[in-house]
């Protein structure tokens, strides 16, 4: 048996850099290139796909992909929560992971195009939306107006710090960050994301992509509606605990829908017949 | 067709095994379950459903998915043999033909490779299914609710029949008809034969349930997911999983690393949808935290889900959950229940 | 079961409760099946006979997310063994007292459906009749006929607390003397045998077990909000079905419901694949009985075994 047509056996990629995002060290982010050229070569993924980051001994655990398919390597952000963040918390720039993926769906760029984009994120789910901003910026021309509303609970607790920095002076996109209560030496928005956007009142007549925690996306599709944002083009990204990624062990089943293969990325008009999505 | 005294068993038993490693309800301990074989004496000839279902042949419990150390990555390989499974019945057949869907055909995703499992292919393609008669369905039994029939021969590459005497097998498939042609050791079969095989059939037949008509249960499964009738179903419910671990058709797992250091195996484990650590997220999370959104999973995606996905319920009426249920939570009775629940809503069908 | 009907509905109607748990008739010949009653209408579905097997107390500690509804105060049925699940829930500070009201009712033992079908080599019985001290087994196409002992649960036969030894109301009479023949007999049986073959029996009988914790979640005494089994960080035991595995999980659970077992064979006939599982819990009840003279889930005010230390225990097992 070929192991390239075994999914269920992790590609090597080695550890090339890793940034600490956040003070309390809870947030990580892996940059890892590929080991081998020929699986560099087969792995072609889109802004929304995740992967399973394997820790032999320790299992797997599913991964939004940070990074663009303009960039070189992969780029994941882990939070430390259970037993497999915990051990990728340990990892050091060299050591070697395993990697399956690109799994699942992705953000319908193709029917973005032309358009402009609202995209609202929070906390550290803000992974594959930076997958998607960078790749927006980097085929710019094929854009509308871009629109980010990005919240998390502390200033600390941004992630990709650097990053935004940089968006916030460019004037082809336009950022919103906010924090949930005021802090000394924020100067920038202050409350919670679903108040923000209305706040904000982005153009209904543009799309929409909000990934976030499950409480986050509950309140903030409400206020899209009411703006006047059309069903199917709000997009939201599911998360769940694949396991296996193609559609076969049970775990992310959602009604008849599972997450790692029907989604993770559904448009409100897809999740509205779902019952429980989230 | 060709008969053979069952006296002379062993001899087309070792004859299967020259190209075949067989399998057949024997003995486990004080139940019955398939395991490997050796020679035609370990076959338990049970006059009913064996205990465990038989994808444990297909899908083990417990499977290694590849082995690690500093070597790298070793992915067990299957023995040169296919696998032959004896004494199956048409419940248990049929289970096998849903759960390739899942596996083997990757249905849903038709183009891509990806999404057909190495493991389970490397089993099931190529394997020899004897499905015998049926000839005394248990009270539990309810197969011909969902289109089956102790007698039924849909998913069978050799029918057989034990008619006292003798077992009369008939190549259905174009795999089983050539094996049947090589085996020239077999009497003739007469016209007294089938006529007592047609007489077994109409026994067998008069001890099965009457037939609910569980058509409409797919359209009443989708109106009632907020209905307080799961909480109703579901109150008594321990969330053990002896009944998904019995079920021929249940197949969620778990993904799992054993070793030490370097060097360990990853292997993959029946899971249930009944644990509540099932769907439980690292965050603490967990989308189906009640006992009753775990009830309704298993029932939703055997009568439900499984439809939307793959036009068929995932359910082949072998009565097995039925039996083990510690608290006697009986699949048919919910069956029922749905079928005869009046919405709350007014909503019509 | 006129008297128990009569009393459930009274109960019901004065609201001195919200929902009694008791059993009715089951889907199956020998088996009958939790129900829970809220209204006087399905008082008339309670049932008390030989097939009422299920301790029914394991649902008032039972995973408290089980369904969204909350009860305030639950009446229950309850059996000897039953009433000794209450009796431990309070001692282990679990459940009020006040909080339940325990109905006993007099039990004469319960029957086994496995030993049932051993009986008749695994013919699938369809009907039974009980001639006083026979039991009369129908099937397909046979009838025999037992002697109804052959028939009961195996912690029945040896059950020194068939009446309730807590309980608010009792219905009909309680059978109080009963004369119990040596309830450890089948351990000292298997104390003789040597080492090796104790070592034997115990891995083929566990190598059978298919790790669907219907034995723990039956359990009235396994009432953790997470198992052991299901922790993975750190993960103690593997999840696999080999026989490793399994008796490592069958031994932790014994050592963690020791001294805090009732006996009721709860496991047991849950157990899908029958397994011997009274040859460990019994052990571990002698070992408490020996040593620290306690028996659970007897009385209200003493102390749990493993809760308590006395000066005069025995201490061989650490000084040697």
């Amino acid at each position: 048996m070929c192991n390239c047509d075994n999914t269920y056996i992790p590609i090597p990629m080695k550890v090339e850099k890793i940034v600490i995002d956040n003070p309390d060290r809870s947030l990580r982010t892996y940059d890892l290139s590929f080991v081998n050229e020929e699986d560099e070569n087969k792995f072609k993924y889109m802004p929304g796909q995740f992967c399973e980051f394997s820790i032999l001994g320790k299992g797997e655990s599913p991964f939004g992909i940070a990074s663009s398919p303009t960039e070189e390597g992969l780029k994941f952000t882990v939070s430390r929560t259970g037993s497999v963040t915990n051990e990728i918390h340990y990892l050091e720039e060299g050591d070697i992971v395993g990697i399956r993926g690109p799994m699942g769906n992705w953000y319908p760029l193709e029917k973005l195009k032309g358009q402009d984009v609202v995209i609202v994120g929070g906390g550290f789910a803000f992974t594959t939306l930076r997958s998607m901003i960078v790749y927006m910026l980097e085929n710019r021309d094929d854009y509308g107006k871009i629109t980010v509303i990005y919240g998390a609970r502390h200033p600390d607790l941004f992630i990709y710090k650097e990053e935004l920095k940089i968006w916030d002076k460019r004037d082809d996109i336009i950022l919103h960050l906010t924090v949930d209560k005021p802090v000394k030496g924020w100067d920038k928005l202050c409350g919670f994301v679903p108040a923000i956007t209305k706040d904000v009142k982005p153009d209904p007549t543009s799309w929409c992509i909000v990934c976030g925690p499950p409480i986050m996306i509950k309140f903030t599709l409400p206020v899209l509606l009411e703006i006047g944002f059309a069903h199917d083009k709000i997009y939201t990204s599911l998360e769940r605990r694949m396991k296996c990624g193609i559609g076969k062990c049970g775990r992310c089943g959602i009604g008849s829908k599972y997450v790692c293969i029907d989604g993770p990325v559904f448009s409100y008009e897809e999740l509205k017949k779902i019952p429980d999505a989230f | 067709m060709v008969k053979i005294k069952k006296t002379e068993l062993n001899e087309f038993i070792e004859f299967l095994m020259k190209d075949y490693d067989v399998y057949s309800p024997a003995d486990v301990g004080k139940k019955a379950a398939f395991k490997k074989i050796k020679s035609a004496f370990e076959i338990k000839h049970a006059i009913t459903n064996t205990h465990l279902s038989p994808k444990d042949v297909f899908f083990p419990q417990s499977e290694v998915l590849f082995q690690y150390s500093d070597d790298g990555l070793k992915v067990p390989k299957r023995e040169e043999k296919a696998i032959a499974v004896w004494g199956m019945r048409n419940c248990d057949t049929s289970s096998l033909l849903m759960l390739n869907k899942v596996f083997g055909d990757a249905h849903q995703m038709p183009d891509k490779d990806m999404y057909k499992d190495p493991y389970w292919k490397m089993k099931y393609d190529n394997c020899l299914i004897f499905n015998q008669a049926c000839n005394e369905p248990l009270s539990t039994c309810f197969c011909n609710w969902f289109e089956g029939n102790p007698f039924a021969k849909k998913g069978a590459d050799i029918f057989v029949v034990d008619t006292g005497d003798h077992f009369i097998l008939e190549g259905i498939s174009d795999k089983g008809k050539t094996f049947l042609s090589k085996y020239k050791a077999g009497e003739e079969t007469t016209k007294v034969d089938l006529n007592k095989i047609a007489k077994l059939k109409e026994t067998a037949e008069s001890y099965l349930p009457d037939v609910v008509d569980i058509k409409p249960l797919f359209n009443k499964m989708n109106k009632i997911w907020d209905e307080p009738i799961w909480e109703e179903i579901s109150a008594k419910c321990i969330n053990c999983g002896a009944c998904t671990f019995v079920c021929p058709t249940c197949h969620c797992f778990d993904v799992s690393d054993e070793g030490k250091g370097k060097k360990g195996q990853r292997i993959r484990l029946w899971d249930s949808c009944m644990f509540q650590i099932f769907t439980r997220e690292a965050s603490g999370h967990n989308p189906r935290g009640l006992s009753t959104q775990r009830v309704r999973q298993r029932i939703m995606h055997k009568y439900n889900y499984f439809m939307d996905n793959y036009e068929q319920y995932l359910c082949t009426g072998c009565g097995r959950c039925v039996q083990v249920c510690p608290v006697n939570l009986d699949i048919r009775e919910v069956i029922k229940k749905v079928l005869d629940y009046k919405l709350s809503k007014n909503e019509e069908i | 079961m006129q008297q128990l009907v009569k009393k459930v509905k009274e109960i019901i109607k004065n609201k001195e409760v919200d929902v009694v748990i008791g059993w009715g008739r089951g889907s199956l010949p020998f088996s009958a099946t939790p129900i829970f009653v809220e209204t006087e209408k399905d008082v008339e579905k309670l049932i008390f006979d030989e097939t009422c097997r299920n301790n029914l107390t394991t649902y008032l500690t039972k995973d408290k997310r089980r369904i969204s509804k909350e009860y305030k105060k639950i009446g229950i049925i309850v059996k000897g063994c039953d009433s000794r699940s209450v009796v431990l829930y309070t001692v282990e500070n679990q459940i009020k007292r006040e909080n339940v009201v325990l109905i006993g009712v007099p039990c004469n033992g319960v029957f086994e459906k496995k030993k049932l079908s051993q009986l008749v080599e695994g013919k699938e019985i369809l009907d039974f009749q009980i001639d006083v001290d026979n039991i009369i087994i129908k099937g397909r196409n046979f009838e025999q006929t037992h002697p109804l002992k052959d028939a009961l649960c195996d912690p029945c036969l040896t059950c020194q607390y068939p009446d309730a030894p807590e309980y608010d109301y009792f219905i009909g009479t309680p059978r109080k003397d009963v004369n119990v023949p040596d309830a450890y007999k089948m351990i000292n049986d298997f104390g003789e045998k040597s080492a090796e073959e104790r070592w034997a029996y115990i891995q083929e009988e566990y190598s059978k077990c298919i790790r669907c914790y219907a034995c723990r979640n039956i359990c009235p005494s396994c009432y953790c909000p997470e198992c052991f089994v299901d922790q993975n960080d750190p993960q103690w035991i593997g999840k696999t079905p080999e026989v490793t595995d399994s008796i490592i999980f069958h031994l932790i659970r014994n050592l963690h419901v020791a001294g805090r077992c009732v006996d009721c064979g709860a496991c047991v006939s849950a157990c899908p694949v029958d397994l011997d599982l009274r040859i460990m819990s019994k052990k571990v009840e002698k070992e408490i009985k020996e040593r620290f003279d306690y028996t659970a889930g007897t009385d209200i005010n003493e102390k749990p075994a493993m809760a308590s230390y006395c000066e005069n225990e025995k201490q061989d097992f650490i000084m040697g």
